[in-house]
Formats: structure tokens, C-alpha cells, sequence
């Protein structure tokens, strides 16, 4: 402004001793240039003052009488009326022109920012990359403050400076519409939408209200960061599926190479043991006898490797459960046969209803708890005391229990089942690891169901496995 | 089988066809040795054997590209040995022809049994005898009729193939996958539990205690085994 008065008082200065040589239009030509210089470098406003200051020191100093408002010739006054219309309209012009360019400078000049923060978007490796490159663009281009928050992380109470409404974060995730809160200095904050879902927000506060094209410009940066966003976010499920695939790999290999090198050995030693009996002619008998010993070690020792590769399959993960159908009566018949040689002299009593439903489980795990479990009440329970099999439906489980008549589990024990390696007897002379409890309640949970340690009625162990009923499939009816 | 029966064993660790070896000779068996699935191969083309004891994990190759390229020209008794956690490779090798399967760590007692029950087998193609007696149960193929201590038992058609089929293959592990498709076709392959009821139902009927089989065995995880002799 003060600018553009110099401008003018200077023009009448510089043209004053000029007004006897050159004609009062030129004079008025000297003004209307002095308009459009201002117009063209320091905009409307002031334009607008110089049009009328022009009129003005035109009056005073070059139409006679001079130094005096007064007008000699009413002429004069059209000569001003044209004058102060010709000087608005140029600058109005020529500022709007110069505006117009300014704001295709401003325009091209952040068309070129966002450009560039896409492509360096796409090289972002993480989070705080996204935020630096976003970050330094507002503070330049709007010398606003901005922040991003990810739908992930918690709200921090503040933006540099200023608190920061955490219920309008959380709306602006919810809903994915812009929110823009007026209070002391701008806060916009803008919804990082994905394709997926809203990654989180976009705050920036500046210190005048944005006008439509910042706003514009504000959710192109938000989309752009937004994708950079969620394409880290893929890159990062990528990568931890990778991991944990190659884990997943690296532990199975080594169950399963662990599992062939111990086996290997044990099978050797078995059968060696074994076939040394067949020998001709015949051993003397306390050598056969040593020999049959150390084969009933080496199954021993195959039956404990067998369990702990079990369980670390188990703990690893690795175990995939093949569920079928099954029938409990033949998983209990097969787990009979198979521990057959555990019983000595005990009695065995199976009471399975003969309705039962097909239950859905890995018939070769459940077949494993079930061995375990025989094989337990087997140990601790006297040579001619009875081991009971039973089973009935509870609710939406059914429940399959293996009693005997020992000393039953220690008190603290009760409820609990089966903590890894705890024995119910601590150092015992009765073989074993304690790992065979851990094994059954690694198999039932991982069925659904549930292992239990109570006390049977004549004081001995119980242990109950509770699987979940299901609906097993229809079986069509024979055609009769 | 005339003369000395010849056994072919197929396994990468020397220890053990050492004591697969012993164990046969001693049932007066004439063994071969082979390390590798190619070498296996080769020998067995050589003919003449009468039962071939095959490793599943072998270094040059999965036994059961054993058992499908011996099939092509040989009916002979396969006899598996895996890991117990291999059930599945297990199955296939099964599916694929061999007759039955030995879990590692295993006896010598168990070995010589099941060695001796393949080589037993009725050649394939040769008639059943007609009437087959298990336990207190005779069964009359050609009368279609079973008789358990002397009363008759009814069965169902799909009962009765069932035990048929089993009554054809004794000692023999029929994976379910082949008793789900030769019973009740292709298409049942996946439903298992059709043959969890039916044999129920056949233990129920035939068996004295049918939680504690004598006759039609669980292979747990396999299929089923039937037995005429406890």
C-alpha cells in the first residue's frame, strides 16, 4: 500500500515540471501505466489505491486551477471519471491475471510435490519413512503442522504443541469422512482410506482455514499415504507368513529328521535283541534272559522317544489333526490291543454304552491319550486291581473315563491335568516320565475337549477326556 | 511257493536287513539284499520272489514308486516299513498294492508272523474255500448264510459284502479308502463313518466282545484287518 502511494506522489513529482511540454493525456497515460505496474507486481489492493490516488495528484497537480481540487473546466471531470475507471478496470485485470498465474504456479508447483511423494511413497520400507516424507511437505507448503496416526496404534494425547481430540480420530477411522475442527487453529483430519479399510489418519493443522483446493490437495496426499500404508501393512503380513512358514519348515525337518535317527538305532537295537534268540544252538538261558532284557529296555526306551517326539510335534505346532468320524468302542479296542501286553494280572472292565455317537477326532491321537492312559493306570494300580473303561454323554461332550483302583493322583493334582514332566508320585520306583499326562492334554485340547484328573470311587486315579459331540453326518438307510 | 521261498528286502540301513535277514533265514528263507530303490528294482525283475520287505524312505527315491512299478508285472506279497508318524505315506503305499505294513521300532516275533501269513496267501485269482469258520461264526459263501453258534445271524446286503470282502483278503490290511470305494463306490471314499457304523454293526453281531475285537481288527488311522485266528 505504502508502496503504491510512493509509486504514484512519485510520478506527479517526476511529471510536475514536464506539465508545460507535454499534454494533460499524456499526463493521464503516465497514471494508467503507473496502475498496471502496481496491479502487475504487488496486486489488486493496491491497484485500487493508486487508481484513486492517481485521479487525485491528477487533479491537484496537473489540471489548472493548480494545487487545488477545484476545476476549472467541467470537462475535467469526465476526463477523471474515464481515468478512474480505465485505472479500476486494468488493475482489476491485470491483478486477477497475475492471481490466475499464481495460482497455476501453486498448483503445477504441488501437482509436482504430490509426484514426487508418490514415487518416494513407493519406496517407503516402513512407517516412519511414510511419515517423513509426508511430514516436511506439509510443514513447507503449508507451514502446518501434520501428524499420522495408524488405526493401529494408540491415540497420543498431543500434536506438537497441542492437544489433539482422540474422539474425533476415532470417528474419522469409524466413519472415513474428512473432519475439520475450527478451534483455535485449524485441525484437519483426514481418513487414510484404503482400499481395504481406513488405515488410520491424516491430522494437519495450519493456521489459516484451508480453501477448497487445499482441501482437495490434502485428501490426494491422504490417499497417497494411505496406500503407502496399507501396501506396508501386506508387506508385512508377507513377510511374517514367510517366517513363519520357514519356521514351520525348519522345526518338521528336524522333528522329522530327529525323529528317523532315533528310530533307526532303536530298531536296529530291537531287533538285533530279538533275533540273537534265534540263534542255533540255543543260548544257555540266564544269556537269553539278559538278551530279553535288553530288548524290553530298547522298547522301552523306543515307547519314551516316541512319547517326546509326540510332544515336541505337539508343542511345535506341527500336528495336524486328522478328524474323521470316528467310533469310541473301536479306538477303545484298538488302544486295548495295543497296550494288551501292559496288563498283567489286572481286571479290565469296558463299559461303553451301545448307543454312543460317532465322535469327531484324530483317531491315531486319541488312540495315543488312550494307550497313556492304560498304560498309567497299568503302573499304578495293583497287579490283580480292576482298570474300568467307561463312557456317557454329557451334555454337549461325551465323556470317556479310565479309572483304577491305585493310590490315585495326589490331592494338589486334582482338577489340574497333566503340567509337562509333573509326576504324581515324584521320584518313584515305578518307570516313567510324566509326559504322558502332558501328551493326552495336548491331544484333547487341541480337539476341543477337555482333560480332567478326579478320583474314582475306591480312591484310585480317574481321568476323564471330554470330547465335544458335534452332528455327525446322516448315514442314508439301506435300501431294504 | 515250491522249494525255498526267496524274500527280497529293500532298506538303506545295513543294521537292520542284517536282522530282517536273520529273522527270515531262520523261517528257512533265501534272502536278497538291495540299498537303493533302483538296485530293489533290478532284483526283483530278476523274478521269482516270494515276498519283498520294502523300507518306505528310501535314499533314491519314495518306496511307493516301489510298490507301483513292481505291480506292473508282479502279484507278489509287499510287506511295508515306516516311521509311525508316516501314516499317510503308509496309506498310499497300501493303496498302491503293497498287502501290508510293519511300524519301526518292531519285534522280530512280529516280523516273522506277518512275513509268514503273506507268504501263505492264496495266490490272488484262486477260488475261497466256500465255507470259512472264525471263532464260534461259520459262513457259507455259496448259501449266503451265517451261522453263529449254530443260530443264523442276519446281516444287511451291505453287511454281508463287507464281511465278504473281508473274508476274501485274512490277514490282509484294507485300507478304508478301498473298502469305502468297493463297497459303496467312488463316491464314498471321504465318508468314513459309513464304515465306522457297518463294521460296528458286524462286531456287534459276530463278535463276543465288540470293544475288544477278536476277528475284525482297527488299524488305526489305516483301514481293517480281518483274522480268522486270534
Amino acid at each position: 500500500m505504502v508502496l503504491s502511494a510512493l509509486a504514484c506522489v512519485l510520478v506527479a513529482i517526476v511529471a510536475a515540471p514536464l506539465r508545460e511540454v507535454l499534454d494533460l493525456a499524456n499526463m493521464v497515460m503516465l497514471f494508467l501505466l503507473t496502475v498496471l505496474v502496481v496491479a502487475v507486481s504487488l496486486g489488486r489492493n493496491p491497484a485500487i489505491l493508486a487508481s484513486v490516488l492517481g485521479v487525485l495528484l491528477f487533479d491537484i497537480f496537473f489540471v489548472p486551477p493548480h494545487f487545488s481540487l477545484a476545476v476549472s473546466n467541467l470537462q475535467y471531470l469526465i476526463t477523471f471519471a474515464v481515468m478512474l475507471a480505465t485505472a479500476l478496470i486494468t488493475g482489476h485485470l491485470t491483478a486477477t491475471l497475475r492471481e490466475q498465474a499464481a495460482q497455476a504456479e501453486r498448483r503445477e508447483r504441488r501437482t509436482h510435490a504430490l509426484y514426487e511423494i508418490a514415487s518416494k511413497l513407493a519406496g517407503a520400507l516402513s512407517q516412519a519413512q511414510v511419515e517423513e516424507i509426508v511430514l516436511p511437505f506439509v510443514a513447507e507448503e503449508f507451514s502446518g503442522k501434520c501428524r499420522l496416526l495408524l488405526a493401529e496404534q494408540e491415540v497420543p494425547g498431543d500434536l506438537p504443541g497441542e492437544g489433539l481430540a482422540p474422539d474425533h480420530v476415532a470417528r474419522v477411522i469409524e466413519t472415513g469422512v474428512r473432519h475439520l475442527d475450527r478451534q483455535s487453529a485449524c485441525t484437519l483430519y483426514l481418513p487414510l482410506k484404503a482400499p481395504m479399510r481406513v488405515r488410520g489418519v491424516l491430522v494437519v493443522r495450519t493456521d489459516e482455514a484451508p480453501d477448497e483446493a487445499d482441501l482437495a490437495f490434502f485428501e490426494a496426499l491422504a490417499s497417497l499415504a494411505a496406500i503407502a500404508v496399507e501396501r506396508l501393512h501386506y508387506v508385512e503380513v508377507a513377510q511374517r507368513s514367510e517366517v513363519d512358514m520357514a519356521t514351520e519348515r525348519l522345526r518338521s525337518s528336524i522333528l522329522s529328521a530327529l525323529s528317523h535317527d532315533l528310530r533307526t538305532p532303536l530298531t536296529v537295537l530291537i531287533g538285533l535283541a530279538d533275533s540273537i534268540s534265534l540263534a542255533v544252538p540255543e543260548l544257555p538261558a540266564p544269556a537269553e534272559a539278559r538278551i530279553a532284557a535288553v530288548g524290553d529296555q530298547a522298547r522301552r526306551l523306543a515307547g519314551l522317544v516316541g512319547n517326546l517326539l509326540e510332544m515336541a510335534r505337539l508343542n511345535a505346532g506341527s500336528v495336524k489333526l486328522r478328524q474323521e468320524w470316528q467310533s469310541l468302542e473301536e479306538v477303545v479296542g484298538s488302544s486295548l490291543k495295543l497296550v494288551g501286553d501292559a496288563f498283567g494280572r489286572h481286571r479290565l472292565r469296558v463299559e461303553l454304552p451301545r448307543e454312543l455317537p460317532l465322535l469327531r477326532f484324530d483317531a491315531v491321537l486319541i488312540e495315543r491319550v488312550l494307550c497313556n492312559l492304560l498304560e498309567n493306570a497299568a503302573k499304578y494300580s495293583p497287579a490283580d486291581g480292576e482298570i474300568l473303561i467307561a463312557a456317557r454323554p454329557v451334555d454337549d461332550f461325551v465323556e470317556l473315563s479310565v479309572s483304577d483302583e491305585g493310590g490315585g493322583f495326589p490331592e494338589p493334582m486334582i482338577g489340574e491335568a497333566g503340567d509337562m514332566f509333573v509326576r504324581g508320585h515324584g521320584e518313584s520306583s515305578i518307570p516313567g516320565t510324566g509326559l504322558g499326562l502332558a501328551i493326552c492334554r495336548a491331544i484333547v485340547d487341541a480337539h476341543g475337549g477337555r482333560l480332567r484328573i478326579a478320583r474314582a470311587p475306591s480312591g484310585g486315579a480317574c481321568v476323564v477326556v471330554c470330547l465335544p459331540r458335534g452332528e455327525p453326518p446322516q448315514i442314508e438307510p439301506e435300501p431294504a | 511257493m515250491s522249494g525255498t521261498p526267496r524274500v527280497l528286502i529293500v532298506e538303506d540301513e545295513a543294521a537292520i536287513r542284517q536282522f530282517v535277514r536273520l529273522a527270515l533265514e531262520a523261517d528257512a528263507c533265501q534272502v536278497i539284499e538291495a540299498a537303493t530303490l533302483a538296485d530293489g528294482l533290478a532284483r526283483a525283475g530278476e523274478g521269482g520272489l516270494d515276498l519283498v520287505v520294502l523300507d518306505l524312505g528310501l535314499p533314491d527315491g519314495d518306496g511307493i514308486d516301489f510298490v507301483r512299478a513292481y505291480r506292473a508285472w508282479s502279484e507278489g506279497p509287499v510287506l511295508i516299513l515306516s516311521a509311525r508318524v508316516e501314516e499317510n505315506r503308509k496309506i498310499d503305499a497300501l493303496d498302491a498294492g503293497a498287502d501290508d505294513y510293519l511300524t519301526k521300532p518292531f519285534g522280530v516275533g512280529e516280523l516273522r508272523a506277518r512275513a509268514r501269513a503273506l507268504m501263505r496267501r492264496r495266490p490272488r485269482g484262486e477260488e475261497l474255500p466256500p465255507v470259512i469258520e472264525f471263532g464260534e461264526v461259520v459262513v457259507d459263501l455259496s448259501r449266503r448264510q451265517v451261522l453263529r453258534r449254530g443260530e443264523p445271524v442276519h446281516l444287511t446286503p451291505i453287511e454281508y459284502r463287507l464281511l465278504a470282502m473281508m473274508l476274501a483278503h485274512p490277514g490282509q490290511v484294507l485300507t478304508q479308502r478301498k473298502l469305502l470305494a468297493d463297497i459303496w463306490g467312488p463316491s464314498y471314499v471321504e465318508s468314513s463313518h459309513y464304515l465306522r457304523v457297518y463294521v460296528g454293526h458286524l462286531r456287534q453281531k459276530l463278535e463276543d466282545d465288540p470293544a475288544q475285537p477278536r476277528h475284525f481288527l482297527t488299524e488305526t488311522g489305516i483301514g481293517y484287518r480281518f483274522q480268522v485266528t486270534p
